[in-house]
């Protein structure tokens, strides 16, 4: 029996505005196509968020609910815990801002994050909504190579310190912000403005968290529907420019 | 009435501007009638108003049907101008103002963002607030903001008699501080967008009736009418109580569902306030049977479908309990147009997985999105383009049928209607 990954979906409720809740769906799914077992923990405010996860899920979410999680999520500890013992993070918009040093509450006044990515968050001149295109870094985990694809819903400016790396360079849309790059990446820890769902829309991104928790190569399943859904918005995209 | 003559000749260019609109083939001109009066004379609204609105109603869902269903209740005492196309911003208002019987009593339907703007100038007796979630979120403000706006509307207008659900905990904190309210325990089968308190960002308790905040001691208000609704071994029943004790039988409504049900039993209340005969208004209710296009049998193309609208997760969750039971083929229809919301990402906050058990059309420029969705709900789907194509590559079991539902997004549904070549039940 190879083990059951565990996968923490951090505080649905509040950070799963923009069908981020597609994203465990996903994984729950593409684990199944590689016959791996998974066992998925919803955690709601109040609830123990476990230090023993293998991969942690947070999504997106309105200002007064970003700070409700951040402010539970610094009281609890736990996730810089799973950190620390090699767990894998996928965040999503609010859930990526929650994790820099700081990020802007809905007053506008810089906010606490958990510090467990190099980043900080202020604000965008003109709110980031439309399609996001960016391309995955040749320096960048193995799995992942396929042009990313997803759509961004954002006030945010996320600015990269020099302990993360970013996760891909946009060729449409906005991003971070800077004109450049588009998320951060410390090790396992991804952060990124990808709703759509991103899992969804880039199955080799789960496929990837997935192989960190299973520690061994994930060869890339092609499902047609999925195929079929890339390119058409990927086309969308290049006609729309 | 005395409108003010710059009013009156700016409804007379709007009329003008109208009927060429429609002339020209571009739809009713009731937006374009009502935009050109209010540029002409900015408080064309405020002139026609004078004390003639009984009754605004918003929500994020369901305000056509309660509209609707109000305006239908209400008729026992003569003519009322409602507008019939969901036409609900202030252009809208203007509109059904200027075309409806003179003098006559109006129920509006109003957009959730522009609602303080239409009560400060328009006074109606009441304003219906039913619920708040999530909309498209790509053009809409956020839940929590929108709000905040409605709060302060309703401190800014003490004398507005408020009809609000005690069961959507944002409708609460927008509504609480109103000088005359009527609470209503209409329910809320959607609690995704209002898990934490509008106010301190407490994760709110909930049990079967009531919810609460451990954080600042907010709870759930007493509310004055009740609705009690039974759904066992596929009857339905629907019972809406009023502060007296006094029972009104709903399970005669022809529109379908819990929702329906709960916007009738909000369209009681105000009928009450308002002093209407309440049995009256039940049986004219009951009259309603489909309400813009929503519900309505109609032609398209080779197929006979009935017409579902949803816009949001809360709207389509809703939905998928009204369609007739598995395996019976259901056509999905998901755009992605401006006035659907560009993002639809909220497929994967709907229950698809009820669906289960039968074969979806997808179809909607957004049908690869929902096929995915369809995939991982573990639902059988065909794609297809036109699925009202004499030649659509359609199951066999969706010919066999003599009706087949389509539930549609915005744009999609909005196609089919005025593509129908006429309403067969409308
Ligand atoms: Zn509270």
């Amino acid at each position: 029996m190879s083990k059951t990954v565990k996968i923490a979906s951090i505080y649905p409720t509040l950070l799963g505005t923009y069908g981020d809740g597609g994203n465990v769906a996903a994984l729950r799914h593409i684990a199944a196509l590689h016959s791996i077992t998974v066992s998925v923990d919803e955690i709601s405010p109040g609830q123990k968020v476990p230090a023993n996860a293998d991969i942690y899920v947070l999504g997106g979410g309105e200002d007064t609910a970003q700070s409700a999680a951040a402010a539970a999520l610094h009281a609890s500890g736990a996730l810089a815990e799973g950190v620390k013992n090699g767990a894998a993070v996928l965040s999503i918009c609010a859930g990526y801002q929650i994790l820099g040093h700081t990020f802007l509450d809905a007053e506008g006044k810089p906010s606490a994050g958990l510090g467990l990515l190099d980043v900080t968050t202020d604000r965008l001149e003109k709110r980031a909504v439309g399609e996001l295109v960016a391309h995955p870094l040749s320096s960048g985990p193995a799995g992942i190579s396929a042009v990313l694809t997803g759509y961004e819903n954002h006030g945010g400016f996320t600015h990269l310190g020099s302990g993360v790396e970013p996760f891909a360079s946009v060729t449409s849309g906005i991003g971070n912000g800077d004109g450049t790059t588009e998320g951060a990446i410390n090790g396992r820890v991804i952060g990124t403005y990808l709703h759509g769902p991103c899992l969804v829309r880039n199955p080799q991104v789960a496929e990837q968290l997935l192989s960190w928790a299973v520690d061994r190569k994930l060869e890339h399943i092609v499902e047609a529907e999925v195929e079929a859904l890339r390119r058409e918005r990927l086309d969308f995209v290049s006609k729309s420019r | 009435m005395n409108t003010p003559l710059r009013t009156r000749l700016a409804i007379f260019a709007g009329k003008l501007a109208a009927a060429a609109s429609r002339l020209a083939g571009r739809g009713e001109g009731m937006i374009i009638g009502g935009t050109v009066a209010l540029k002409l004379s900015p408080h064309a609204l405020e002139d026609l108003a004078q004390g003639r609105v009984a009754a605004l109603v918003s929500a994020t869902n369901g305000k056509t049907s309660t509209t609707r269903l109000l305006a239908t209740a209400m008729s026992q005492g003569g003519p009322i101008a409602s507008p019939t196309t969901g036409a609900n911003m202030t252009e809208g208002a203007v509109w059904a103002l200027a075309t409806g019987a003179p003098g006559a009593q109006a129920v509006l339907e109003v957009d959730e963002a522009y609602l303080p703007r239409i009560v400060k100038e328009t006074q109606p007796k009441v304003v219906l607030l039913a619920n708040l979630s999530r909309d498209q979120l790509d053009r809409m403000s956020e839940v929590a903001m929108l709000a905040r706006k409605w709060r302060t509307m309703i401190e800014e207008n003490p004398e507005v008699l408020i009809i609000a659900n005690a069961d959507d905990p944002i409708v609460v904190f927008a509504a609480e501080k109103a000088k005359k309210i009527v609470w209503v325990a209409a329910g809320q089968a959607w609690t995704a967008d209002s898990s934490v308190c509008p106010e301190c960002g407490t994760l709110l308790t909930r049990d079967e009736k009531t919810w609460s905040c451990s954080g600042c001691g907010r709870t759930r208000p007493t509310p004055s009418w009740n609705f009690e609704w039974k759904a066992t071994k596929g009857k339905t029943s629907a019972t809406a109580v009023s502060p007296s004790g006094e029972k009104f039988d709903l399970s005669n409504l022809n529109l379908p569902g819990r929702f329906n049900a709960s916007n009738a039993t909000m369209a009681l209340a105000a009928c009450s306030e308002l002093g209407y005969n309440l049995p009256k208004a039940v049986e004219l209710m009951s009259t309603v049977s489909a309400v813009s296009g929503r519900y309505a049998i109609v032609q398209s193309g080779a197929l006979k479908v009935r017409l579902l609208l949803a816009k949001n997760p809360a709207g389509w969750s809703e939905l998928l309990d009204i369609m007739p039971p598995a395996p019976t083929p259901v056509i999905v229809m998901i755009n992605s147009n401006h006035a659907d919301g560009r993002d639809p990402s909220w497929l994967w906050d709907v229950p698809f997985e009820r669906l289960a058990g039968r074969t979806v059309i997808a179809s909607g420029n957004r049908r690869r999105d929902l096929a995915v969705r369809l995939l991982h709900a573990a639902v059988d789907c065909v794609v297809v383009e036109d699925p009202f194509a004499p030649d659509a590559d359609l199951p066999e079991s969706v010919r066999k049928l003599d009706v087949i539902d389509c539930a549609a997004t915005y744009t999609a549904f909005q196609k089919i209607r005025v593509g129908a070549l006429g309403e067969v039940d409308a």
